[in-house]
């Protein structure tokens, strides 16, 4: 090999070397409780950035504004064990002549874009023109969330948390077939496998009414009770909480280890050590960037308790994330989350001028989580979004009084409304000012969506966020 | 209360409505709704006239009234004479005194009329900052509007224009339409404005380096720079006169002297490289790129005083694009021209520093 072919080849090599490393990975932690828009919000953002190149509904996405995405494909993901998220059926579910949500999820679901873009630094472009940015996302069933806070604690600890949450809001009387069952048995006694599985039927079931109750009550641990998977029938999924006041005045270490207790408890801890822990360890390991969804209508509609429930839940999960220093979630997994994002989902039915008090309504219903939470070197922003608008805002008259309302197909009746929901208040109201108060959010079917780009309401503003500054 | 009831929720099925016809719905247009009690609230905070001493104030009405009253009575005196020399020299007097009054009337009268528009701007500027800090909904769409008509009467702003309304939705709030407008339509004025710029300080700079006379540079100066701010001015949709651009000029130079200091210890770093490059060229060069230099200055706080939306950290014109432009201009004409007349370089005073600190 001559000198100068030496020279080429090396140069050659290097510049490959330059190339593969300006081909950037991100990965995104979409979070949220179920039914708070999670599948929506994927398969809108993955929509957003397929029709990326050309569509000038992004004013907020610098890369889309400056014409500088190539293009956007979804790849065959690598990892083969965890199925692809199904965006052309969703796509289909949305445009169809009959258009409906995409259903609710019940597993795992993941999806890589890539992302092929005009480089606009001035080192790297000369090394190489264009270069792509890899997105994964991924979906999972929001029920699977409320595991994470599971982590931390020990079954005494857990079963303390569900004692108290039986004394608030209508838990109590939905849970009375559960606790006349397990007020039969000895829990300080030896086992015996029939009773508890009885116990343990009867205890999921409970979870189910709380799930369908009108109440809309958030925090429903452990979340595999409502959604099994793979992991149906399974015995790992045969315990309960210990709601005894007596027994949980008492040490445990004292009974024996077949006791009904002792066994619940290691029940409990496989359970948290070989279901929950691994499913986080995959899905966090490795996530640069997280958006939680929050769906305050629900919690607007439903009242106080409610509003709390969702607030305790929500500031669990918070915590769960704790970003700061000394945090169990960094240590388990180490995960390098640099940007959160906090988004009040469904916003296309609130009127345009009350969107800020939304905004203002979730910052304060956070406020206390996040006070408590020290983000070190994370950047944080909230505001209000729609994945897939599907209302547009009216002025109607009523009563003589100009309302601004939105306009929508509505999902039970499939009739054309117009709705005024009602005002947001930007601040928490009291218990007392929440009996006062009434809200009628309705659900908005989809309507006239084209197979093109979907309409949203400030998805530039998450793209840009979560992905403007990963472009070189 | 009335308040509560409107807080209450309502929902009407459309197909109801139309049978009975009791309820009026309109597609909302954001741009007609400008709350009536916000004006209210505006037109109630006024500015306290400020009480200069009694004295004082008479002076310019009073020097003024004088100037005028003795150019009239002389002007008057001249013209009797003119009549009583030759009565068509008279009447010809009269043309021309009459011409004076009106084109100077008109002149005065344009100059009030521009400084009026930069009143105006300065004002938008301040409305729009303000807006910008609320959390309004349907205030600004008014005003952009209006404002693009402001502007499209000087300029062609149609396909910029075109980029506006695509891009933005019914359910933006204030803030958002504003940065949408600033980033599209603005953003692309403001392309035009920095090639503006570049032209003439490069020109400028090439006429300092090749002008044999210091002189003249002074006035190479004031009259390429004020070109650029007629020109810059019109672009933003409000054009100054020769009078209205005395008045810019000193708002120019006032921010500049504000700006200057902070403005200074950005560069410095930037302003190092340029002195490493121009020490390698000619000292009439060297002054070329610095009077570019001051009237890329010139040009970029012009372009803030005129921009209706003003400039962010993010949008904010940077002067090192524009010295790169300069420098490349000047070295590369008068590199050509000095080929030609195969002078001999002068070194530059940087270098001899350097070699004398050695
Ligand atoms: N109008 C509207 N409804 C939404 C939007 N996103 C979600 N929804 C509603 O919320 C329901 C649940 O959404 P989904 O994405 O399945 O939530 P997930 O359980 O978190 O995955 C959907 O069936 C819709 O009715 C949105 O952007 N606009
Ligand atoms: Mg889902």
């Amino acid at each position: 090999m001559s000198e100068k072919d030496w020279f080429k080849e090396s140069y050659y090599t290097a510049k490959q070397l330059v190339e593969r490393g300006l081909d950037k990975h991100v990965r995104i932690a979409v979070t949220g409780l179920s039914c708070s828009g999670k599948t929506a919000f994927i398969t809108s953002f993955i929509n957003q950035l397929l029709f990326a190149a050309d569509n000038d509904r992004l004013p907020f996405f610098d890369m889309s504004k400056q014409q500088r995405i190539v293009g956007a494909k979804i790849q065959a993901y690598p990892d083969l064990h965890i199925p692809e998220f199904r965006y052309s059926a969703a796509i289909e579910y949305l445009t169809a002549s009959e258009p409906q949500w995409p259903p609710s999820t019940s597993s795992i679901a993941q999806s890589q874009i890539k992302i092929r873009y005009k480089v606009s630094n001035r080192w790297y472009k000369k090394a190489k023109e264009f270069s792509s940015l890899t997105v994964d996302i991924v979906d999972y069933p929001g029920e699977w969330l409320l595991d994470l806070p599971l982590l931390r604690m020990s079954f005494k600890q857990w079963s303390t948390q569900c004692t108290e949450c039986l004394g608030r809001g209508s838990r109590k009387e939905l849970a009375q077939d559960w606790l006349d069952s397990q007020n039969k048995t000895q829990l300080s006694e030896m086992y015996d496998e029939q009773s508890v599985s009885e116990i343990a039927q009867s205890y999921r079931a409970f979870l189910q009414r709380c799930k369908q109750s009108k109440a809309n009550i958030s925090l429903i641990q452990p979340g595999r009770f409502i959604l099994p998977g793979e992991l149906a029938g399974a015995p790992v999924l045969d315990f309960f909480p210990v709601v005894d006041e007596s027994i949980l005045a008492q040490d445990w270490s004292s009974f024996e280890a077949e006791s009904t207790v002792r066994v619940l408890e290691k029940r409990f801890n496989y359970y948290r050590d070989k279901v929950v822990k691994p499913f986080f360890y995959e899905y966090f390991s490795k996530v640069d960037r997280q958006i939680l969804l929050v769906d305050c209508l629900s919690v607007l509609n439903s009242g106080y308790e409610s509003y709390r429930d969702m607030q305790f839940t929500l500031s669990q999960l918070l915590q769960s994330f704790n970003y700061g220093q000394s945090n169990w979630v960094k240590r388990l997994f180490n995960p390098s989350i640099d940007k959160l994002m906090i988004a009040a989902t469904k916003s296309d039915h609130v009127p345009p001028e009350q969107h800020r008090n939304l905004e203002a309504f979730m910052q304060n219903m956070l406020q206390q989580a996040r006070n408590d939470i020290r983000y070190e070197g994370i950047k944080m922003e909230s505001m209000a979004i729609s994945s897939i608008n599907v209302t547009q805002p009216v002025m109607a008259e009523h009563d003589g009084k100009k309302l601004m309302c939105v306009q929508g197909v509505e999902q039970s009746t499939k009739e054309t409304i117009i709705n005024f929901p009602g005002k947001i208040p930007q601040q928490p109201p009291t218990k007392q000012q929440w009996s006062d108060l009434e809200f009628d959010f309705v659900n908005f079917a989809p309507s006239n969506l084209s197979p093109g780009a979907l309409p949203h309401i400030r998805m530039d503003k998450v793209l840009h966020f979560l992905l403007g500054d990963k472009f070189l | 209360m009335s308040n509560e009831q409107q807080d209450k929720p309502v929902k009407i099925s459309l197909e109801k409505i139309k049978s009975q016809d009791k309820i009026e719905v309109t597609p909302i247009n954001p741009l007609q709704l400008v709350e009536e009690n916000e004006q209210q609230e505006a037109a109630q905070i006024v500015f306290k006239e400020q009480t200069k001493g009694g004295i004082k104030r008479l002076f310019w009405p009073a020097f003024s009234t004088l100037v005028i009253g003795a150019a009239t009575f002389q002007t008057y005196q001249f013209i009797q004479e003119l009549f009583l020399t030759n009565a068509m020299l008279g009447m010809a007097g009269i043309v021309v005194a009459g011409a004076a009054l009106v084109s100077g009337g008109v002149a005065l009268f344009n100059g009030w009329r521009a400084r009026r528009r930069l009143a105006n701007r300065q004002s938008a500027q301040q409305e729009f900052k303000r807006i910008l800090q609320q959390d309004s909904y349907g205030k600004a769409g008014h005003s952009l509007q209006e404002l693009t008509q402001e502007i499209s009467e000087y300029v062609e702003i149609s396909v910029l224009e075109k980029k506006y309304q695509s891009a933005k939705q019914q359910v933006h709030n204030d803030h958002e339409l504003i940065q949408i407008y600033s980033n599209s339509v603005l953003a692309g004025l403001d392309k035009m404005a920095l090639d503006i710029i570049s032209k003439h300080a490069s020109e400028a700079a090439v006429m300092v380096a090749l002008s044999p006379l210091a002189i003249a540079d002074m006035a190479l100066v004031a009259w390429r720079s004020s070109k650029m701010i007629q020109e810059l001015s019109r672009l933003y949709g409000c054009p100054q006169t020769a009078f209205g651009r005395i008045d810019m000029t000193k708002q120019v130079f006032k921010n500049m002297m504000l700006a200057g200091a902070s403005e200074l210890v950005a560069e410095a770093g930037v302003e190092m490289l340029g002195k490493t490059l121009t020490a390698s060229v000619s000292t009439k060069v060297a002054q070329g790129i610095g009077i570019g230099v001051l009237i890329s200055r010139m040009g970029i706080q012009t372009m803030s005083l005129c921009r209706p939306i003003e400039f962010t950290e993010q949008n904010k014109p940077r002067l090192s694009h524009l010295r790169k432009a300069i420098y490349n201009k000047v070295v590369g004409i008068v590199k050509n021209t000095d080929r030609d007349k195969n002078e001999e370089r002068v070194k530059s005073p940087i270098i001899d520093d350097i070699t004398q600190n050695d």
